[in-house]
């Protein structure tokens, strides 16, 4: 399975990615450590290890006390998950569509995409938080609405980057594959469900990790249209705790933690479908 | 290019129409009312327009003029040439040499996200500790290898000249270095994916015909990921373009003196702590016209003709 | 593809589930900033719960940290539709695009119908509109004074100033600490130079007159704001200010004074509660006066309370919440509450707040309260915020020389 780079010895090869790996690890490494540090001692000691009158496990205390962590999660999974599977489907069939086929504005669609990617939620989310008072959808006060409210913009948020994405690895599925199903019969939606998502799967897993990321992440969203306490989500929930000035940094470390752990366990499982398109050989000639 | 199976247009329609719906009411829509409000006044977020502004086009006369934005342009231009080349740079040779290896290419797959998924606040204070003025982990370390300066005072106090990583002299570095790490793990993962794409038939016909190493990597691999190196390219582009979380929280308004401004900073510092809603849009609308422009630029010089 | 759809349809169903799903009897939505990790934020929940419990409403708090995204957030909700039915918010301009929309009820209108409505209030302590009416009820205000760090004080052979504080005396002082190899000020001129600001303000003018609002950068309230932003550059170029003044955060030169390497801070009484929760020991530090110049006496300081509690018209308007909203806003703003809130603040209570039991920087506010002799408002609160952004904006450049003084005042004022 090697794709080149085969003179290089072995050993240089660890040397350079395990260097890599320990400036990505330090920072989570540190973050841990100073989430069971004694308050006030993390501006002025941060870089050694909490040990006996410095450890405290206060902030996960204090963390657990102010907040309803399960419903929190629950509302963070339930956004981010259909968040990811909405965008999932939705711009894997645009992706494909713009790909595949020529037609007037095509280039015009394919910028105004590119343009969509880079609208920053300041200056959208007024017009939409308006738009969905409107509709009867925010700010009803009803925690179900509220949540609808937040996938609603997230969903559009996220379609761009996806879609821009999805277009590159779909651009890399040899076209013959598609004309040969097509004289065995098959029509274009057959074609999308039995070869493009086979041969890209492990795209769209890279893409659902990264929707739901962005979205699980999406602080400034999830602020403004969740307000109340049952309809708090994880990462809005966290900051709000320890968020008074930048004053309490080891509830902040303790916050980052509990916010990270989930985002790293679906990352993990759905990594396994990125190395699976790899061993199942991505492209069945 | 242009198959048999695509000759008929109307299955088109279901592809896209699902995705630009979404895209007109919640993205296209509300950023039309964003280019209303750079011809309005606004007196704060969430505020009504006072009307027009007097000339309307003021804001846009601004934008050329204002010093500021022009820092902003300039440490925002060179942001994205450095995204390019080092994130976009490491991340490739990172995923290249991970596809050689068997044992640990998960672990690797797995810590090489790490930085993505911390929220930017805690990685800012990180940083902030890391380059602090006095005593930080960097200071200490020069400190201790004597590549400080310090005077001791009669009273015995030691007086240390520290180092100030975020002054006129040193700023560069310290906001792009935090920026450009943090998102390689992004890239990587883009293209590790492509790299599982690639078909292990192709690689067993070239090592028939006897290329291998670097060869293999040259005239197989890199024109394979083409497509994807150029979405990657876009992304580099876009993503610099509103790069904003980590400045700020490091470097707040503009530090040092005004210099330290991106186009990112300078619109959120506009429309929240300025309340100047009208000026911010108008900076928003810069940062889209810009992207598209650069991209739609990098698309036409990499990617292959026949291609967006 | 299955497994998603399915996953669909069950998520359609939940929401429908609880559109359906929601509680009767009178819920009040209230919005406050005792969000997050505010030091006050027990005592209010503790209110709240005995408020529930006292008339068997129910509260849906919505409270969160105030910063300028929760005031777009707040504003946003009046101009939607969508505001909550009290609202403990800024009682300054922050306030004016709701109250001149008619979307909150005055004080005298409720005590049309409540006489009693908000009568343990000191009537000159409540907020006055642009239409001349009170509508938000005070909770506890704020003091801002120099705080002082003991230990370098002693160290430098100087002693913790008293109400009798020069300017001449200061200048000396700081001389003496910058000898000793300390820093004499800390501050962070690029991200809070505000606090000076308004002491240098009055320092160039007096307690009366530290409100008036410069129409012109010449004229008599223009003068002292330019004289302020001289004095600023004056402090600068002697080198009183951390040698990182123009780079380092808020955070870290508060830290700075925290860990014994700066002499003087200027900050408000939200700052006691920094140092108690961060602080190595609390005798380090005390609560000391601000140096006078002029015709100011260093006795006389900025003070005054800038929130309170709003009920909307919403609320007023609907007979199931009046009396609820009026009810809960008269609990959390009884004497028995309020003295849960205050330690050393200010209050517009008539009786004045009980705490109980103070720690020594607490008790040293305190006394240093107890020899105040006349309170000023922040006349940076009563400019717009855009105004007020360019001018701190700007400090920056005055002190370094890139711009006059006069024309920071200026720029400012053009935006006011």
């Amino acid at each position: 399975m090697n794709t080149g780079i085969k003179k290089i010895p072995r050993v240089l090869t660890y040397l350079v990615l395990s260097f890599w790996a320990l400036t990505t690890i330090y920072p989570f490494i540190w973050v841990l450590l100073n989430s069971f540090r004694k308050k006030g001692l993390i501006l002025s000691d941060s870089f050694s290890i909490p040990l006996g009158d410095a450890f405290t496990w206060d902030n996960y205390i204090t963390a657990w006390q102010r907040a309803d962590f399960k419903n929190a999660y629950f509302n963070s999974f339930l956004i981010s998950g259909t968040v990811t599977i909405f965008v999932v489907i939705i711009a894997g069939l645009a992706a494909y569509g713009l790909v595949r086929y020529r037609f007037r504005g095509r280039d015009f669609l394919y910028s105004l995409i590119m343009a969509g990617m880079m609208f920053p939620v300041f200056s959208t989310i007024i017009p939409v938080f308006r738009l969905e008072v409107m509709l009867g959808i925010a700010g009803t006060g009803n925690r179900w609405l509220s949540l609808l409210a937040v996938i609603l913009p997230q969903i559009a948020g996220n379609l761009c980057f996806a879609i821009i994405i999805l277009m590159g690895f779909i651009q890399s599925v040899p076209i013959d594959l598609e004309e040969s199903a097509y004289l065995d019969g098959c029509n274009v939606f057959q074609i999308y469900f039995y070869i493009i998502i086979p041969a890209a799967k492990s795209s769209f897993a890279t893409v659902a990790i990264f929707a739901f990321l962005w979205s699980y992440n999406d602080l400034f969203t999830q602020s403004f249209f969740l307000r109340y306490p049952q309809e708090r989500a994880i990462t809005g929930l966290l900051n709000e705790i320890s968020s008074q000035a930048g004053v309490n940094y080891g509830l902040m470390a303790s916050s980052v933690v509990l916010v990270v752990i989930p985002v790293l366990i679906v990352y993990i499982c759905l990594q396994k479908h990125i190395i699976k398109g790899l061993t199942a050989g991505a492209v069945k000639g | 290019m242009n198959s048999m199976i695509y000759k008929n247009k109307k299955p088109l329609l279901v592809f896209l129409v699902p995705a630009f719906a979404f895209l007109i009411v919640f993205l296209y829509y509300p950023f039309f009312q964003n280019v209303v409000n750079t011809f309005m006044r606004i007196g704060g977020l969430g505020r009504a327009a006072q009307g027009l502004n007097t000339p309307w086009y003021e804001n846009y006369r601004r934008l050329f003029t204002d010093p500021y934005m022009h820092t902003a342009l300039q440490n925002t231009l060179l942001l994205t040439l450095c995204t390019i080349v080092f994130q976009v740079g490491i991340a490739l040779i990172l995923a290249l040499l991970v596809d050689t290896i068997r044992v640990g290419a998960q672990f690797f797959r797995t810590v090489y996200f790490f930085p993505i998924v911390i929220s930017a606040t805690a990685l800012g204070l990180m940083f902030n500790l890391i380059f602090l003025y006095k005593g930080g982990m960097v200071n200490q370390l020069l400190l201790s290898l004597g590549r400080l300066p310090y005077e001791v005072k009669p009273s015995g106090k030691v007086l240390v000249q520290w180092l100030d990583w975020k002054d006129q002299a040193h700023f560069l570095f310290t906001m792009f270095m935090p920026v450009m790490w943090q998102y390689v793990g992004f890239y990587f993962v883009i293209l590790v994916t492509g790299l599982n794409n690639i078909s292990p038939d192709l690689f067993e016909a070239a090592a028939l015909d006897g290329a291998d190493g670097w060869k293999r990597t040259r005239y197989i691999t890199l024109p394979l990921l083409r497509n994807v190196l150029c979405t990657c390219l876009v992304l580099a582009i876009t993503g610099a373009l509103k790069v904003f979380d980590l400045p700020w929280v490091m470097f707040g308004a503009g530090m040092p003196e005004n210099r330290g401004w991106l186009t990112g900073t300078y619109m959120y510092d506009q429309t929240f702590n300025r309340m100047n809603v009208d000026y911010g849009s108008t900076i928003a609308v810069l940062i889209v016209v810009l992207g598209v422009v650069l991209s739609n630029v990098a698309n036409r010089v990499f990617r292959p003709s026949d291609d967006l | 593809m299955k497994k998603a759809l399915a996953l669909l349809l069950a998520l359609i169903m939940v929401l429908s589930l609880g559109a359906v799903a929601w509680a009767d009897g009178v819920t009040l939505n209230v919005v406050t900033s005792y969000g997050g990790d505010d030091g006050n934020r027990g005592n209010f929940e503790a209110a709240v719960k005995a408020y529930e419990a006292s008339t068997g409403n129910k509260v849906n708090d919505g409270s969160a940290t105030s910063n300028e995204e929760w005031k777009a957030k707040v504003l946003t909700d009046f101009e939607t539709g969508s505001e909550p039915d009290v609202l403990f918010f800024f009682t300054n301009a922050d306030a004016e695009p709701f109250i001149s929309a008619g979307k909150v009820v005055s004080i005298e209108e409720i005590r049309a119908e409540y006489p009693d409505y908000a009568t343990n209030m000191r009537d000159s302590m409540l907020a006055v509109a642009s239409d001349g009416k009170q509508y938000a009820v005070p909770s506890y205000g704020y003091w801002e004074n120099m705080f002082v760090n003991k230990t370098v004080l002693a160290d430098c052979g100087i002693e913790v100033p008293g109400p009798d504080y020069t300017w001449d005396q200061f200048l000396a002082d700081c001389e003496t600490i910058k000898a000793n190899g300390y820093t004499p000020i800390a501050c962070s001129l690029v991200e809070v130079p505000h606090y000076w600001f308004e002491f240098l303000v009055m320092n160039n003018g007096t307690v009366a007159n530290h409100l008036d609002i410069p129409a012109a950068a010449d004229d008599a309230a223009g003068a002292k704001w330019v004289a302020a932003l001289e004095d600023f550059k004056a402090l600068y170029e002697a080198g009183y200010f951390p040698a990182n003044t123009l780079t380092a955060s808020d955070a870290e030169t508060v830290e700075m004074f925290n860990q014994g390497e700066a002499a003087f801070l200027i900050d408000g009484s939200w700052k006691v509660g920094y140092f108690t929760e961060n602080a190595a020991d609390l005798n380090d530090f005390a609560i000391s006066y601000v140096p006078a110049k002029g015709e100011r006496k260093a006795s006389e300081a900025i003070g005054g309370i800038s929130m309170g509690y709003f009920i909307t018209r919403k609320a007023w308007d609907d007979p199931a919440k009046r009396e609820a909203a009026v009810e809960f806003v008269s609990q959390l703003t009884s004497d028995d509450v309020l003295s849960t809130f205050v330690t050393t603040e200010v209050t517009a209570l008539i009786n004045g707040a009980k705490p109980a039991g103070l720690n020594p920087l607490q008790q040293s506010a305190a006394d240093a309260n107890a020899n105040i002799t006349a309170i000023a408002g922040a006349v940076q609160d009563t400019i717009t915020g855009e105004a007020k952004a360019d001018l701190f904006g700007n400090i920056q450049n005055v002190v370094t020389g890139k711009m006059s003084a006069t024309d920071a005042v200026a720029a400012a004022i053009a935006l006011n």
